[in-house]
């Protein structure tokens, strides 16, 4: 009994002796961005102190929540070196399909088929893949024009308006402040966690994101595995539809224009690497809850909408740069 | 005795392998032409057997003026895809060029616009270039980026409003034509040739194949890899910005949201004219014809009064059936070359 007393206090008294500053250092370095989005949201705070008003925290809160939910399957594409830029053309698809069949079915079966929708398409992007072997960035470029081709000729262009109060109520519902989107998210967030670091699935998916020869050579599934992780994307690109629907209360073929930037953005800049193989999903959320309060600030701040466009690109290339050299800066040490 | 006989089997071998190589290569030039011509062909036979007023003079200027805009970004893609790269910002380069040199003509007169789009277009590449070879990042996410940033700029410097030009002198350059063929097409052609003689018979040429095709090995052989590629990347932003010009020629009148989803025209028109993905392989003619078949195909479905949506679907479609010949040629080079090995 004292002796483990007594270890314990030895290595308390370990850790206080590597310092306390250089255990700050170290989570800094790696919650920068906690640090970063915290920062933002007290800047912000002070310039317009409605910022911290509820309606526009649940306002910025909803904003995440669409673009997270999609980056939580981006996050797996890109933990194994792949991509999807489609992801706009299959919100569209799914929206719309919620939108056409609501009056006539329930909640969830209309939910339900886009989810589904979501996979079909997901489905045959990644058959594009890995069986017809076109470069992920290019085939779903050209299945993002495919799909919303698919969703104009749908509508014929028009807007499909969601008539049932009842879709609304349950997509854009809040619990307190905290809108359901958000909840959702966290709970796929946790999944995803879940899926990429304690399955065989979620593993098999680092192990050729990091080296693709290698994990062949290894004997794992990796034709399989990388078709159903395009699947699983589609199903999150389409739940954030379902959602997206519900807060516009319709659904159209433009209604996620230029989304998939946001969404790889935001899984960029929450520190997954882009070449693959490892990946966070907390960062991925925080990723997106910071874009977020950016977004919200420059409307806050009244700043025309087109810098949205300037500051989410730049901040992508920066983080993609800033990660570049960190890379290189540990292969030279031999530690990457 | 057993010295001559291992000096003969090695150049057996040797024989083998340069036959081998030399099938593999005739093999690959049947399946690019083959990809691109025979739908040359197809769409112009249907267009002219099934859709009226294909062969009016209106229309055939006006395929070849749209022609002439994709071919010439289609030039510069094809370098940058030659070079292992990938462009996607074109489109918003191509639309921030269009709108600033609209404005310049507005206010200087129309050989400095022309001047002044171009120089946008390059200046704008050069960017694309600094942040592949000096950051590091890789080519699809910074122009990804940059799209991004072009377009939020165009739409900025627009302040979302449409830009007139007021010079006739400008507005006309695109529409009148020369011997009957209109200048933005003998601009293309003139642009084609200089490409397809820098590329063939240049050494500039000989080193984007060599990027290209193994960058480890040009970096060995002594080839600056990283001035190449920024050549190449500002290369495709000059042949933007040429093209935004005529562009604003031909449109007389730009907004800010021009061009829009110009990236994956002009990918597929280089993929469709046989430039493989895998680098090392430039052919600016192949891109030529495609991009003749583009907008055969666009006008075609115009005058056929179908919704501009079902130009999206044949796009895609266009592309991945390009990029799937563009794989099954690579497999069958692969198999010849290994396949008959054993």
């Amino acid at each position: 009994m004292t002796t483990t007393d007594t270890t314990v206090a030895d290595s308390t008294a370990v850790a206080t002796r590597t310092g306390p500053l250089t255990v700050a250092r170290r989570l800094l370095a790696r919650h920068y961005l906690v640090v970063v989005l915290v920062a933002l949201c007290v800047a912000v705070g002070l310039a317009r102190p409605s910022f911290w008003g509820t309606g526009n925290l649940s306002n910025v809160l909803f904003q995440a929540s669409f673009v997270g939910l999609a980056a939580c399957g981006m996050t797996l594409l890109i933990s194994a070196g792949l991509l999807d830029l489609s992801v706009g053309g299959v919100i569209a698809v799914s929206s719309i399909a919620v939108a056409t069949v609501l009056p006539h079915t329930t909640i969830g079966a209309a939910i339900a088929l886009a989810l589904l929708i979501g996979a079909g398409l997901g489905l045959l992007n990644g058959l594009l893949v890995t069986y017809v072997r076109i470069a992920p960035f290019i085939a779903t470029l050209g299945t993002l024009y495919l799909f919303l081709g698919l969703a104009f000729i749908w509508t014929s262009g028009k807007v499909v308006p969601i008539t049932s109060s009842n879709y609304r109520a349950t997509t854009t519902g809040t619990l307190g402040w905290v809108p359901v989107p958000f909840l959702v998210l966290v709970v796929l967030a946790f999944v995803t966690y879940l899926v990429l670091q304690r399955t065989y699935f979620g593993r098999t998916l680092r192990a050729f994101g990091s080296n693709e020869r290698a994990a062949e050579l290894a004997g794992l599934p990796v034709a399989r595995v990388k078709v159903g992780v395009f699947v699983v994307a589609g199903i999150c690109f389409a739940l954030a539809g379902v959602f997206m629907a519900g807060r516009l209360s319709s659904a159209e073929g433009n209604m996620a224009m230029g989304f998939e930037m946001n969404v790889i953005a935001a899984v960029v800049v929450g520190g997954t690497a882009l070449r693959g193989g490892r990946a966070t999903t907390f960062g991925t959320v925080v990723g997106a809850v910071l874009f977020a309060v950016l977004a919200n600030a420059l409307n806050l701040l009244a700043v025309a909408s087109y810098w949205q466009y300037v500051l989410t690109g730049t901040v992508l290339v920066a983080a993609v740069a800033l990660g570049a050299r960190r890379s290189a800066a540990a292969e030279v040490r031999g530690a990457g | 005795m057993s010295d001559t006989t291992a000096t003969r089997l090695v150049a057996d071998e040797r024989a083998r392998s340069a036959e081998r190589a030399r099938q593999a290569d005739s093999r690959r030039r049947v399946l690019q032409n083959a990809g691109v011509l025979i739908p040359f062909l197809l769409v112009l036979v249907a267009g002219l057997a099934f859709v009226p007023h294909f062969a009016s003079g209106s229309n055939v200027t006006n395929v070849l003026v749209n022609a002439a805009i994709l071919a010439i970004v289609g030039y510069g893609m094809t370098l940058v895809i030659a070079v292992r790269g990938i462009d996607l910002s074109v489109g918003s380069s191509q639309a921030l060029a269009a709108c600033v040199a609209a404005a310049a003509v507005n206010a200087a007169g129309p050989l400095v616009g022309a001047v002044v789009g171009v120089a946008v277009g390059a200046a704008l590449g050069l960017v694309n270039g600094v942040l592949v070879t000096r950051l590091r990042v890789p080519g699809f996410v910074a122009t990804l980026s940059t799209m991004s940033v072009f377009r939020g700029l165009v739409l900025l410097f627009t302040g979302g409003a449409p830009i007139m030009i007021a010079s006739t002198s400008f507005k006309s350059a695109a529409t009148t034509s020369v011997l009957g063929v209109p200048v933005p097409f003998l601009v293309a052609l003139v642009l084609g040739a200089v490409a397809w003689f820098v590329l063939d018979r240049m050494r500039f040429g000989k080193h984007v194949v060599a990027v290209g095709g193994a960058p480890e090995a040009a970096v060995d052989t002594g080839i600056s890899v990283d001035r190449v590629l920024l050549l190449a990347y500002l290369v495709a932003g000059a042949a933007a910005g040429v093209g935004g010009v005529l562009l604003a020629s031909q449109l007389g009148v730009v907004n800010g949201s021009v061009a829009s989803g110009l990236e994956l025209q002009a990918i597929a028109i280089v993929v469709l004219g046989g430039t493989s993905m895998a680098g090392g392989r430039p052919r600016i003619i192949g891109t030529f014809i495609a991009a003749l078949l583009l907008s055969m195909i666009n006008s075609g479905l115009n005058l056929l009064n179908v919704p501009s949506f079902y130009q999206y679907v044949a796009l895609g479609g266009l592309l991945v059936f390009a990029l799937s010949i563009d794989g099954a040629q690579r497999a069958a080079v692969r198999r010849m070359l290994e396949g008959r090995h054993s």
